[in-house]
């Protein structure tokens, strides 16, 4: 992603958490909150350039130039600021990039009325998972380790350079699996920017531009995504 | 003699076909979660229905001599059988005589089996003389025609139906809830009846025709409390009326309260009679879940799964909770997992329970998962926690999976703020979206696959993205395609649910 940046509204419960994570994976955090306590932390744990402000103030927010990030994340403990925010940010930058958590099954619907781009409910992606772990345990076991990255396997985007040996080839001709990578789906520019599993069926022409979501080793990743910017193998 | 005793308990202790067979009929006889109960139940109910269908029949036909054969015979037989396990299943004479020998050995007195004997007889004895073996007894014996007050027995073996019938065993279990307002009751209509027999009797033995005895009088007393009045008695002079008059009055009142008993017993038990009907219906079933708290997380995955799931309990310790499971349509009971006796009441022998620990508390949750783990290590727990910290202590109970809600919510949106195109997979793959499950082929319903190689399996045949092998607790991930397939290895794939089946037809698996 070219835009490394993240405007992070709250560092309670999960802002803590997930900016840290972010730091880990190179990201630009910009750590936002109106708590004191929840603030201070946020100073100790080293981000230095944590704001605090009354996120209900519409200037307040305006002078955090929020255009400039790539994303806006807002994951305050405090449900209520956090759809007023929400509804804040979508009113006065209707360009930006809003995602949003919800911590009850109410507040997800009116998180998307504010106009938030994705909602994440907790207990949605909870319940889906005690689904799937009833249903297939290992399964569901092994796709979080790919999540996470453990063991060395994880889910990588590619996208296909200028003059990759990959232009012009059919999905249904390649066999990715002796570069030890899978591939999982794609982003065919062709048929519109979304997402589509290989799976699904469909024979896809590739073409410089288009995003692959490959799954493998990390180190078959990199040096899978060093190959196709070569013109032949 | 007391050796033979000894050596006779001895013999039987060690025979493990003895303590097999009679651990066997024991819970055949009287555990109600035997598979098997139910056709021996269904054996004696049958015998049962046709004895009393034949007698009644034989009240103006002639029978043929093979019902009567079937009838005092193999009814009889049957039934005399059944009798003779159930006293042998009650108590164990043999251990109590080699406890005994045991205790007499360590306190160094003299041993004798006798009084040991003796105790373990009368037990048996007290069983005989308790109202359901007494039935069981009589039931035996064939209704002996030609003595028509001896087909008086047959109605023995209507009652013994009793013992078979749930409905009836809980009517008596309310009843004795409320033992005492019944026997003052008793004892109150008792007293009026006697009184007002006598007086009856005192008054009018000389001019009324119809009273020649005091029986008669209390008879009358009887009919008239009860407010049947047959009329074939009546009170002639006013002394007699009046004292009519006062009994009406009083067994009116005695009814109605006599039936405000029964009913508020029965309004105070019918939840609980409502609960236990939803447990043993779930308990009939081979797998089922139990679910822990009806909070917002229990809400959200019935919402979305609940139409998947036949075989659940709800169990919520907070009545307004339960309330609102029940009006949101789950089975839902008031009770409290963390109890011992709560969980007990599951079958855990027979059945496979997978407990969801999703209260909002961790301590709540972990106890659960102790409780659970101390019935029965084969009950499957996925427990909910809040608190990092919590985990190590969640696995020191034995939770088979822990789900920590914030760490999962905290992932996926990482993952969307770092991946957002791959988030999108990720979530209709965890989602379980039809193009996009990632599903696991078993072997052991697929015998078929066992013995051949990635290259030959028709993954591709069936649209199916094959992605590794799970091996014992090894994952390989994208094997050589000349890796073979292993018993008991489960092969991890991806693709639409209809792929799937496709691929499991195609090697006529049920996996």
């Amino acid at each position: 992603m070219e835009n490394k940046k993240i405007l992070l509204f709250g560092y309670g419960h999960h802002g803590k958490f997930i900016a840290q994570g972010l730091v880990d994976d190179g990201f630009d955090v910009q750590v936002v909150e109106s708590d004191e306590k929840f603030y201070t932390q946020a100073l100790e744990d080293g981000f230095k350039k944590a704001i605090k402000i009354d996120v209900t103030q519409d200037m307040a927010l305006i002078n955090l130039k929020p255009e400039c990030y790539a994303q806006l994340v807002c994951v305050m403990d405090d449900e209520h600021l956090n759809v007023f925010l929400t509804l804040s940010l979508r009113s006065l930058f209707s360009q930006s990039y809003i995602l949003a958590i919800s911590d009850s099954i109410h507040t997800t619907k009116k998180l998307q009325m504010a106009g938030a781009n994705k909602v994440i409910d907790l207990y949605e992606v909870s319940a889906n998972k005690i689904h799937n772990i009833l249903n297939r345990p290992v399964a569901t076991q092994l796709l979080e380790e790919f999540v996470v990255h453990k063991n060395g396997i994880g889910f990588k985007e590619l996208i296909i350079p200028e003059d990759s040996f990959l232009h012009g080839l059919m999905t249904d001709d390649i066999d990715l699996s002796e570069h030890g990578v899978l591939l999982v789906g794609l982003i065919d520019e062709e048929r519109g920017h979304h997402f589509e599993f290989i799976t699904a069926g469909i024979n896809h022409k590739l073409d410089s531009g288009d995003t692959l979501v490959c799954i493998g080793d990390e180190e078959k990743l990199k040096d899978f995504e060093e190959l196709i910017k070569k013109g032949s193998v | 003699m007391n050796k033979i005793l000894l050596s006779i308990a001895l013999y039987l202790h060690a025979s493990k076909a003895y303590r097999q067979s009679k651990s066997f009929v024991r819970d055949l006889l009287t555990n109600a979660n035997n598979p098997y109960k139910k056709y021996v139940d269904i054996t004696i109910i049958f015998l049962i229905i046709t004895s009393v269908v034949i007698l009644i029949y034989e009240v103006k036909h002639p029978v043929p001599a093979w019902l009567d054969f079937y009838d005092i015979y193999i009814v009889s037989f049957v039934f005399s059988i059944e009798y003779l396990l159930r006293l042998w299943v009650h108590n164990d004479i043999s251990e109590s005589i080699i406890s005994e020998q045991k205790e007499s050995h360590f306190l160094g007195r003299a041993f004798s089996p006798i009084g040991v004997l003796g105790e373990g007889m009368l037990e048996k004895l007290k069983y005989m003389l308790t109202p359901s073996a007494l039935i069981d007894l009589l039931a035996i014996f064939p209704a002996y025609r030609p003595l028509r007050v001896l087909r008086i027995f047959v109605l023995f073996r209507v009652l013994k139906l009793l013992r078979y019938t749930k409905s009836i065993n809980q009517f008596t279990e309310v009843l004795s809830n409320k033992k005492f307002e019944l026997l003052t009751l008793l004892f109150l209509l008792f007293f009026i009846v006697m009184t007002a027999g006598i007086a009856i009797y005192v008054m009018e033995e000389q001019t009324n025709p119809n009273i020649d005895s005091l029986f008669d009088a209390i008879y009358w007393a009887l009919i008239t409390i009860s407010t049947v009045g047959y009329g074939d008695i009546s009170p002639v002079t006013p002394e007699g009326r009046t004292i009519s008059i006062l009994i009406i009055i009083s067994g009116i009142a005695m009814i109605s309260f006599a039936t405000s008993v029964i009913v508020s017993a029965f309004s105070e038990k019918l939840s609980e009679l409502k609960e236990s009907r939803i447990i043993e219906q779930v308990n009939k079933s081979k797998s089922f879940l139990l679910v822990c708290g009806y909070g917002q997380m229990t809400k959200m995955f019935f919402r979305h799964y609940g139409s998947e799931y036949d075989n659940y309990i709800i169990l919520e310790n907070a009545q307004d909770r339960m309330d609102q499971a029940r009006k949101d349509g789950y089975e839902a009971i008031h009770e409290d997992a963390s109890r011992y006796e709560t969980l007990k009441k599951f079958d855990t022998e027979h059945s496979d329970i997978t407990i969801l620990c999703l209260t909002a508390s961790d301590v709540e949750n972990i106890y659960i998962t102790l409780n659970a783990k101390s019935i029965s290590k084969k009950i499957k727990v996925i427990a909910r926690a809040n608190d990092a910290s919590m985990i190590s202590k969640f696995e020191y109970a034995g939770a088979d999976h822990i789900l920590m809600p914030n760490k999962v919510a905290n992932s996926m949106i990482h993952t969307a703020i770092t991946q957002p195109t791959m988030y999108k997979a990720i979530h209709a793959i965890l989602t379980g979206k039809s193009i996009a499950r990632i599903d696991e082929i078993h072997t052991y319903g697929c015998e078929d696959i066992i013995g051949q190689t990635i290259k030959e399996l028709e993954f591709k045949r069936a649209k199916l993205l094959f992605m590794g092998i799970q091996r014992g607790k090894d994952f390989i991930f994208n094997p050589s395609s000349s890796e073979v397939v292993q018993k008991g290895d489960i092969l991890l794939v991806m693709g639409r649910e209809i792929s799937l089946e496709y691929f499991k037809s195609l090697y006529n698996g049920e996996c």
